[in-house]
């Protein structure tokens, strides 16, 4: 039977939370839903690392690597010498580049994060009950109840 | 009148001997054209400046980035005298500028030199009235940080256009000075690293968690700075390689074609932009006193090769003579600071 | 007050801005849509009938239009620093301002986004810019600073747009919570289902921290790209290197003096004066003085080394900068962006919200005359006599112009009724 506790202190609910973590209740068991982060939650119940940063490394390297990958081999796919410049002139190409970096970077960090986050939650559109600005901690049933 | 930090009677002769060593050298049989010594101070004064500076632009943003060397920071300003009067001895090289003789106030010896040595020495005495204000917390401490940071904006804009880029006269390079007090700034936080590596190291466990927070600060500060820099590098190439001008890219040419210039020109971007990028990038390196050191010690290390690499194809720098005038300057620096380290208090907790 | 109901009053104070529009609103916006309908009929009758209604010629081909262009993506600059760059310094007072400013940056893309396809004059091939391969298999000439730009503002439109909407995540579930019927529903997806659970939070927050990181080095370089438009050429005061750095500083100072002119009767009319303080107005304040002295700086070395260097060209340009034909247009730049902040130095007008606003329309001014000076002044009269000439906007052009503020403000007050107005969730986090 799932336990809920709806706090609208956040003293209280912090005290509850080191409760729970005391009892030994295993944290894949404990949901918490708040308004806003609070980071004394990370220090009750330790999380895993976000994973969310190595969507933005891989996506920054591709842009990186597409930029000039782009750039040279169009320049040399039809070789015109535009205002005496070489065919590969890397100064424009690593503005290109950067440009190009930035922008897979931040993509691929937001759709990581979406990925990571599980949304779109569509039951999350309209909400069957909203808590507000309530501190909510949600326990699952485990094996032993 | 408030009380400056007095240097002892030994300090002051030692200064004067240095003072000695470095004129000797300078004007005896092993000096004879003044490049040496214009290097040296153009690498000296800016790392002397850019570590006030970087005290300085702290306090004005109130922030605690350099806290815990800040007094050993500021304890090496009477090295801008030093400097100052050093440049004084530059006065028989400056004749060799190629704009001697042009006509125009600007152009005219004494003003070059007289301009020069005033804001330096004015850049003392900023530095020396920061210092103590900041030293004694007094409330008005952040009026005379912005003074000093004018003061520094200026002298380092005009060591950039006057001591070096008027060498190649008449090429201009309107970023120059931007470039020089940036590239100050980015050696005064190098020098905090290296400060805090030698003087904290791995701190221990009862400093708690606020000794190494100051060294990740500095860490992102230099991470960011390098960044910056390859920006500021980057504009001022593109501008010259685009419009490809004879009279500006013959610049870049001299130093940038042929051995050995053009490895230590390739260098100057590992120094500065590549070793401290890629060294500073993951997350636990930030917090390795190591790590820190060597990223600053890269930095300073880009610093002087560049300003060499400025100099060479136009000006003769003597190896010895250099080595023997850094000798000097590194002397009394740890000499001061060392001072300072003795007599001042322990690690700031701020 | 309690610190749940402490909570709930930021919510309702701040979502109070979304309730039905009065008439001054109504009127306000009615104004700012004329201009804009201005704009598109001035714009319909340019494209149907020719450049030539404009005022550009020889030598004068870049005018108003790419002044516009300059000026607008500059604005957009100062949001994206308010929002990132002071993100990652973990300056407090942002919270009050982020929200308005990144709204800011995304409306001044918009804008800005414009004025290369009305420059175009055909505006139907501004496709040609794209990277595609044409009927010929020739690619676009990634050489030239023009598709710079089209690559530096279209990544920094999408970074914008995306940094935009992932703060607004968490407020439109706020928003999700207080409405009814279709308005909820459209929130609700707007808002992807947020509830605020651990493993959100965590993503979320390492999200922000990595869209402020990749939005940080856009801020310098999506101007530096665009001043790069001038500084590629070899024309005596455009090619020089100081450009860079000196407009990134410009945009900042024209970008922070709008968010002041925004954020000062926003306060006012929404009653905010609780969230949005005179403290956090004199840390913008001083943002303000800080580059407008980098901008005197730049104006300072650029006439001097000019003066310096011998060369008659550059030295010719920069005299017929102050004292030829634009003499006035200059004067009006360096009182209004070099003299006037100065006195910002004075911390009681730091702190008089109503000076920075007069102060802040001063400086919009001015660094939109800077931007004229700048392009027309090295067209007009660069390095052979018989090619000199002068230039002056049409009232196509002015038109323009002044739609182009009609269709900031007519985004802006949509903004303001739309979405909320100020960062709740952060505000909230920090109370």
């Amino acid at each position: 039977m799932e336990r809920r506790m709806i706090f609208q202190d956040r003293e209280e609910f912090l005290a509850a939370l080191r409760n729970l973590a005391r009892e030994g209740v295993p944290q894949e068991r404990i949901q918490v839903e708040t308004p806003f982060h609070v980071h004394e939650v990370d220090e009750i119940l330790p999380p895993k690392p976000a994973k969310v940063k190595n969507f933005a490394l891989v996506g920054a390297a591709s842009g990186t690597v597409t930029g000039f990958a782009f750039t040279i081999l169009t320049s040399l796919s039809w070789p015109l010498i535009v205002g005496g410049k070489p065919i590969i002139s890397l100064p424009p190409f690593v503005i290109i580049a950067f440009a190009l970096t930035i922008l897979f970077g931040a993509l691929s960090t937001f759709f990581g994060f979406l990925f990571l986050a599980r949304l779109p939650s569509v039951s999350g559109f309209v909400p069957k009950e909203e808590f507000g600005n309530a501190f909510v901690i949600t326990v699952e049933p485990g094996e032993t109840e | 009148m408030k009380r400056l930090p007095e240097m002892t009677g030994g300090q002051v002769v030692l200064f004067v001997l240095a003072g000695g060593v470095v004129a000797l050298t300078q004007f005896g049989p092993l000096g004879h054209d003044g490049g040496t010594l214009l290097l040296a101070l153009l690498f000296w004064a800016a790392v002397i400046e850019g570590c006030i500076a970087a005290v300085a632009a702290c306090t004005l943003i109130k922030a605690k980035w350099v806290a815990s060397v800040k007094r050993e920071l500021l304890s090496v300003h009477p090295l801008l005298l030093f400097v100052s009067v050093l440049f004084l001895f530059l006065m028989p090289f400056v004749d060799s500028y190629p704009w001697i003789g042009r006509e125009g106030i600007w152009f005219n010896k004494g003003f070059f030199v007289g301009r020069n040595f005033v804001l330096l020495l004015l850049a003392y005495l900023a530095a020396r009235r920061f210092t103590i204000a900041s030293n004694g917390d007094e409330e008005g401490r952040e009026r005379f940080a912005g003074i000093y940071l004018f003061v520094f904006v200026v002298s380092q804009s005009l060591m950039a256009f006057d001591w070096v880029m008027s060498l190649a006269y008449p090429w201009v390079n309107t970023l120059m000075g931007g470039y020089f007090f940036i590239e100050s700034l980015f050696a005064g936080f190098a020098l905090s690293g290296i400060l805090y590596a030698f003087l904290h190291g791995r701190p221990a466990p009862t400093h708690g968690p606020t000794g190494r927070s100051d060294l990740k600060d500095i860490a992102i500060l230099l991470f960011g700075f390098s960044i910056l820099w390859v920006g500021l590098f980057f504009a001022q190439f593109l501008v010259i390689w685009y419009g490809n001008i004879p009279e500006e890219v013959s610049y870049l040419l001299a130093r940038t074609t042929s051995s050995p210039l053009r490895e230590l020109s390739l260098s100057i971007l590992a120094f500065y932009f590549l070793v401290p990028f890629f060294v500073l990038l993951p997350g636990r390196s930030k917090t390795n006193p190591f790590v820190v050191f060597a990223a600053s010690f890269s930095i300073l290390l880009g610093i002087l090769v560049e300003r060499f690499v400025y100099l060479a194809p136009i000006v003769t720098v003597r190896f010895g003579v250099l080595a023997i005038h850094f000798l000097c300057f590194l002397l009394l620096f740890v000499l001061l600071v060392g001072v300072k380290r003795e007599t001042g208090e322990r690690v700031l907790q701020a | 007050m309690d610190k749940p109901d402490k909570l709930a009053q930021v919510e309702q104070d701040v979502l109070a801005a979304m309730k039905r529009p009065g008439i001054g609103y109504l009127a306000a916006l009615g104004c700012s849509a004329t201009l804009f309908l201005t704009l598109l009929g001035l714009w319909g009758y340019q494209m149907t009938t020719g450049m030539g209604v404009s005022g550009l010629m020889n030598p004068v081909g870049w005018g108003v239009y790419i002044t516009n262009f300059v000026f607008w993506v500059g604005i957009a600059h100062s949001g994206t620093l308010i929002s990132a760059v002071l993100f990652l310094f973990r300056a407090r007072f942002r919270s009050s301002f982020n929200r308005p400013a990144e709204a800011m940056t995304v409306f001044a893309l918009l804008v800005a986004g414009l004025f290369p396809l009305i420059h175009l004059g055909r505006t139907w091939k501004f496709y040609y810019l794209f990277p595609y391969p044409t009927q010929r298999m020739l690619w676009v000439n990634f050489r030239s600073p023009l598709i710079w730009d089209v690559f530096a503002v279209s990544t920094y439109l999408t970074v914008s747009v995306v940094f935009f909407y992932v703060g607004l995540i968490p407020d439109f579930a706020i928003a999700r919570r207080y409405k009814e019927g279709l308005a909820k529903r459209i929130y609700g997806v707007l808002s992807l289902g947020w509830t605020g659970t651990r493993r959100q939070w965590k993503n979320y927050n390492q999200l922000y921290l990595f869209l402020a990181a990749f939005a940080t080095p856009l801020v310098a370089s999506v101007h530096s790209v665009v001043s790069w438009d001038f500084a590629m050429s070899i024309i005596p005061g455009w090619h020089t290197t100081i450009f860079a750095p000196y407009f990134v500083a410009g945009a900042i100072f024209s970008g922070t003096a709008m968010v002041i002119t925004l954020v000062v009767p926003m306060r006012k009319i929404l009653g905010l004066d609780r969230y949005i303080t005179d403290d956090h107005f004199e840390s913008i304040a001083k943002i303000l003085l800080f580059t407008s002295l980098i901008v005197s700086y730049s104006y300072v070395v650029e006439f001097g080394l000019a003066a310096y260097s011998g060369n008659p060209f550059e030295m010719e340009q920069f005299r017929y900068r102050a004292l030829g034909d634009y003499t006035v247009m200059f004067w009006i730049m360096v009182v209004c962006n070099s003299l006037i902040p100065l006195t910002l130095f004075v911390r009681g007008l730091r702190r008089n919200v109503k000076y920075l606003f007069v102060l802040s329309l001063f400086v919009n001014v001015g660094m939109w005359v800077e931007r004229f000076v700048i392009i027309v002044s090295s067209l007009a009269r660069d390095f052979d006599p018989y090619a000199w000439g002068t230039y002056s906007p049409s009232f196509v052009e002015v038109g323009i112009t002044l739609g182009s503020f009609g269709l900031f403000f007519t985004a802006y007050l949509v903004f303001l009724k739309t979405l909320p107005v100020l960062s709740i969730t952060e505000i909230k986090e920090h109370l």
